[in-house]
């Protein structure tokens, strides 16, 4: 290897380093509890995928507008999501249309999130993976409270 | 009129038949982008489209726009690009060994099974409205209430033959580079060995003699061991890919003969897990290790100089190798039933042995450039600049996004499918596609691309669109917006996709522009003489247009 390749390839490792460094650690919010710690979740919330609907809790039923999960700002919450046929995504959506988190919704399995909203407020739950060509319509407005 | 010789123009059909695809690619994409922007606007282009369509119904607005994103892949990657390094590796590959092919009769064969298939497997989205995308997430490719079940089985044959094709074409690849270089025979064993760097390692511990006859990539030009090791890649993206539509085809030919097999015999996440270790052997394997090998043959040819560095660029390869078969996990960021480990590792840090092949490559192409100051900006050098911003900009924003911390906001975002998908294959592949043909025509035709005023054109329009696309894109995608996803109007990215659209029309003015150049640089004859029947003789030797 010669001069100039050895330097670049200093400066490389140096931003491979740096870079999975910041983003492995707390400085990413989720990173304290998603990599770095297991706490205990306060509240856990099942959901469930099938034929292009999300049903929420308490019955299963497709959530109307007037109710909502509620979950309390700092507090850890676990969420569990099924699905019953096909490949799903489970997306938490801020009011302003951005993304809290998502996790894939596999059929066949448990699939499980621990989630700490900072924000009180409204959320969005969407499907994040195409189901079919009704997949958009998988959306429940303010299907998350996220209280003080 | 130019006499274009037999291999020249098998290598222009395909990059004919190539740029065919592209063009229909742009049309599929202008029309989702619409879609996307305003989509009342399509109304009567989808109602002169569905004539066409043999469903015996009128799809819904949905249907069309998920069935043509399940179409346009296929014809961007297997009808674009993979045509396009066919041609051009079925030119080069003999040209830089001084031998030919060594299956000739293979060559046409692989054209029109290329061309055949491809269009069987993207009419299967177009036309049947097969729409379970191309990841193909199990169980949705046999979830018949979702996507139709004539689409579904049309798209697996299609898929298969574009598969056995390119196993095909890799075989005589393989079979060219190997034969006669060495007095010896190789056994597929000793390719292998020698292709993953484990015979020349033996050889350094000690373990076989140095005269051992094991196939010597030691010896090889760099482009020629680029095109052998990325093929590895392209093999087992094949094999893989056939298993996958092999099984669809066996659960839609069940259906169809009313024995229909229960999709939950197959465990989605495995399955996901085998599918995507196969499909990033494109994304992650040939697409870089091919594009690097290009590099590393263009540039000293377009400046002049030899290669800087390429005893590491030789290791760079081998490196590039091994790390394709292990960074598939990234797409599995965002599957919590995926390990840990397994997205740490897989999804994340080794998919930053990329970042050091890459980086090195890029390093030394520059660096190669540099040296060999002052050079003369020659179309096809001013597209391998294009193509390494590309990769540059697309390969940051992938990483970014394989990040078991980042990914929980960015996937299946906008971002992921244009600031680093897009981008990868507009600004990256798409540009050093370009690079090629520009190199290629005057070495193969001995005529000079007409004009300059019109390569510039193509250049900035392209490198503008796709880069303005792609960050419109990307800004969405940030800002909430999911791919696949059609959002009912007003919706908050609406500003957003308009500027995509105004990129998407830009890339289509760079793309005329290229066009229209490269008819006038080949005359009317000489196109048209591509698609004439030619009179069956023995092909004549490489080398010998006139």
């Amino acid at each position: 290897m010669e001069k100039e390749e050895r330097i670049w390839f200093g400066v490389l490792i140096l931003v491979f380093l740096v870079f999975n460094i910041v983003t492995l650690s707390p400085l990413v919010p989720w990173q304290q509890w998603l990599l770095w710690s297991s706490p205990t979740p306060t509240q856990r919330v099942a959901i469930e995928f099938e034929n292009y609907e999300i049903k929420l809790p308490p019955n299963g039923d497709v959530l109307s507008a007037s109710k909502g999960i509620q979950v309390k700002a700092g507090e850890f919450v676990e969420f569990t999501a099924t699905s019953r046929d096909v490949t799903y995504g489970l997306g938490a959506f801020r009011p302003d249309g951005t993304m809290a988190f998502q996790m894939q919704v596999i059929p066949g399995y448990q699939n499980r999130l621990v989630w700490k909203f900072d924000t009180p407020g409204m959320y969005d739950v969407r499907s994040t993976e195409y189901s079919g060509p009704r997949h958009s319509e998988m959306l429940v407005k303010n299907a998350i409270q996220v209280m003080p | 009129m130019t006499k274009i010789g037999w291999h020249e123009k098998w290598t222009l059909r395909f990059a004919v038949v190539a740029l065919i695809w592209l063009a229909i690619n742009g049309f599929e994409g202008i029309l989702m982008r619409t879609q996307l922007s305003a989509p009342g606007a399509l109304h009567g282009v989808e109602a002169a489209l569905n004539l066409l369509r043999p469903v015996g119904r009128e799809p819904s607005s949905a249907e069309v726009f998920y069935s043509m994103l399940t179409a346009h892949p296929i014809c961007g990657i297997y009808g674009f690009a993979y045509m396009s390094v066919m041609g051009a590796f079925y030119f080069l590959v003999p040209f830089l060994l001084k031998k030919e092919i060594r299956h000739k009769s293979l060559v046409p064969l692989n054209f029109w099974l290329q061309t055949v298939s491809v269009f069987v497997a993207w009419g299967a989205g177009f036309f049947l409205l097969f729409d379970s995308l191309y990841t193909l997430y199990w169980p949705l490719p046999v979830s018949y209430d979702r996507v139709p079940l004539v689409g579904s089985i049309v798209f697996a044959v299609g898929a298969a033959g574009i598969m056995v094709n390119i196993l095909l074409f890799s075989f005589n690849i393989f079979s060219t580079v190997l034969s006669k270089s060495n007095p010896h025979s190789y056994s597929l064993g000793q390719f292998l060995r020698s292709a993953f760097g484990i015979a020349q390692l033996r050889k350094r511990l000690g373990r076989d003699k140095e005269d051992d006859p094991q196939p010597d990539f030691g010896s090889l030009p760099v482009f020629v061991v680029s095109v052998a090791r990325g093929s590895v890649d392209t093999v087992i993206n094949a094999v893989v890919l056939l298993t996958a539509g092999a099984l669809i085809l066996v659960y839609g030919l069940a259906v169809l003969f009313h024995v229909p097999l229960n999709p939950a015999a197959v465990n989605a996440l495995v399955y996901k897990n085998w599918f995507w270790w196969g499909l990033d052997m494109v994304a992650d394997g040939n697409v870089l290790i091919y594009s690097a090998g290009v590099w590393y043959l263009l540039v000293p040819l377009l400046v002049g100089r030899k290669l800087y560095g390429e005893a590491v660029v030789r290791a760079v390869i081998l490196a590039d190798l091994l790390v394709s078969l292990g960074v598939w996990s990234h797409h599995l960021l965002a599957d919590r039933p995926q390990p840990l480990v397994m997205r740490l590792l897989s999804g994340q840090l080794i998919t930053w042995g990329e970042f050091f092949t890459m980086g090195l490559t890029i390093f030394v192409s520059l660096y190669t450039i540099w040296l060999a100051r002052p050079v003369k900006l020659t179309p096809p050098l001013k597209f391998v600049l294009g193509s390494i911003f590309g990769f540059l900009m697309g390969g940051a924003a992938g990483l970014i996004q394989a990040n078991v911390g980042l990914n929980l906001v960015l996937h299946n975002t906008q971002w992921v499918i244009s600031t680093h998908a897009h981008t990868m294959l507009l600004s990256g592949l798409g540009m050093l596609i370009f690079a090629v043909i520009y190199a290629l025509i005057p070495m193969m035709t001995k005529l000079e691309i007409r004009s300059r005023w019109l390569v510039n054109v193509h250049f900035w329009a392209w490198i503008v669109g796709s880069t303005v696309m792609a960050w419109a894109m990307g800004l969405a995608g940030i800002q909430g917006m999911l791919r696949r996803t059609l959002y009912p109007l007003p919706n908050q990215y609406e500003p957003h996709m308009v500027v995509a659209l105004a990129g998407g029309i830009l890339i289509a003015v760079g793309f005329l522009a290229f066009l229209v150049n490269i008819i006038g640089t080949l005359g009317w004859g000489n196109v048209f003489g591509l698609v004439v029947p030619e009179r069956r003789s023995q092909p004549q030797a490489s080398g010998t247009a006139a």
